[in-house]
């Protein structure tokens, strides 16, 4: 058999797994559903490094897909073929988030000089430790408020357009926003008010 | 967060879904709601009293076939571009049956030019013409948009627009059925104005409605 002819099976010989998965996924089975997503995960993270230089960049617009993928798991026909969905879903988001990393580029510039006033007043190794206790605060919170934390308070996205990237509703992401922040909060010692 | 770990989260406890019907079987379902609300609306204002002799006349029947065809292929356009997989173009399937139509209204102000000169252009308001079709159009939109809400994280504005141009031209069948207009001009002009106000309002608010619904 020629090697393109091979691939073209081995490929097809895939999408029918993983439309398998997804099947079994839409009934609920949480097993086959991790599986695909890791299985998937190559392809996802090939799409998004192909549209986005920025490597963590694209980490992100991969979890935007994946969180995309959760909410329209009912869209996907299990008569049709499971690799042109993901792609379509993934190529989305690598879209959107490569348009909105454009949008930020001039608040990016004012932030800069923010860091330039604060090096002078925060030793270095305080401002170090400080970052640190925060990822790792950040890395505890369940994904749907980190999610929402990050779209809304880092990106600083509007909320209709956070909910477009997350799946989540409004309310859902207010909800998410608010509790992350209090868990944040707690975590690092600061006041209740805001 | 590790995307390992969102996948872990995603995982847990998932809930079942049931695969949604097609694109077609959601896009006839919306029609069939859209022709009951426009068929209760023309029982509601009457039958024009001159209907049997415009439809034998022919533009009338032409543009009334012209707007039905629009609103049909809208709306499975609209479904189609609410699933992930399909291909964009989906979206042009109305335009060929929408241009026909403002094409004919076109050709039928020449008509109106040649015959009564320029005394056949001349144009009053119709607010009937856009209260009907505003009316019933922009509900009939949003229906479309709560029945394609899962295309939110997709594409929504599309879906929404298209959604808006298939709800005004089936209210538009409806107007021809009940509203008494003549000249072609008044009915390029405001039905136009009509359908373009309230694709453009259904591309503004039915994202919102999606969103608010997913």
């Amino acid at each position: 058999m020629p090697p393109d002819a091979a691939k073209a099976e081995a490929r097809e010989a895939r999408d029918t797994r993983w439309s398998a998965l997804m099947m079994a996924a839409q009934a609920g089975d949480g097993r086959a559903y991790d599986r695909l997503l890791r299985e998937i995960l190559p392809l996802l993270r090939g799409i998004a490094n192909a549209r986005l230089r920025d490597p963590a960049e694209a980490e992100d617009a991969v979890q935007d897909a994946l969180l995309t993928l959760h909410r329209v798991r009912a869209t996907y026909d299990p008569t049709r073929p499971f690799t042109p969905w993901m792609a379509a879903i993934a190529e989305r988001r690598a879209l959107d988030r490569g348009r909105s990393r454009g949008r930020r580029a001039a608040r990016e510039v004012q932030i800069e000089a923010a860091e330039h006033i604060a090096s002078a007043t925060v030793p270095e190794a305080e401002r170090g430790l400080a970052r640190a206790e925060l990822r790792a605060a950040l890395g505890e919170l369940p994904a749907s408020q980190a999610t929402a934390l990050r779209l809304a308070k880092i990106e600083e996205l509007s909320l209709a357009e956070a909910s477009a990237r997350s799946g989540l509703s409004v309310g859902a992401l207010k909800v998410a926003t608010h509790r992350a922040l209090h868990s944040l909060r707690k975590r690092l010692g600061g006041g209740e008010g805001t | 967060m590790r995307t390992e770990e969102l996948i872990a989260e995603l995982s847990r406890g998932l809930a079942p879904v049931r695969p949604l019907p097609g694109p077609c079987t959601l896009a006839m379902r919306w029609l069939a709601i859209a022709v009951i609300v426009v068929a209760l609306a023309v029982a509601c204002f009457g039958l024009r009293h001159d209907l049997a002799a415009r439809l034998a006349a022919g533009p009338d029947l032409r543009q009334m076939a012209a707007a039905g065809l629009t609103g049909v292929l809208a709306a499975i356009a609209a479904f189609q571009l609410s699933f992930p997989d399909r291909d964009p173009r989906w979206a042009l399937l109305p335009l060929p049956a929408f241009g026909f139509w403002l094409a004919d209204l076109g050709w039928g102000c020449l008509q109106d030019f040649a015959r009564l000169g320029p005394e056949g252009l001349q144009l009053t308001w119709s607010f009937p013409c856009l209260g009907f079709i505003l009316g019933f159009g922009l509900p009939l939109s949003l229906a479309m948009a709560w029945l394609g809400r899962h295309a939110a994280p997709l594409r929504p504005v599309p879906v929404a627009a298209l959604g808006g141009l298939a709800a005004a031209s089936i209210a538009n069948v409806g107007l021809v059925l009940t509203h008494h207009l003549d000249a072609a001009l008044e009915a390029l002009v405001w039905h136009g104005l009509a359908i373009l106000v309230t694709t453009a309002a259904a591309a503004l608010l039915g994202p919102r409605v999606m969103r608010a619904a997913a």
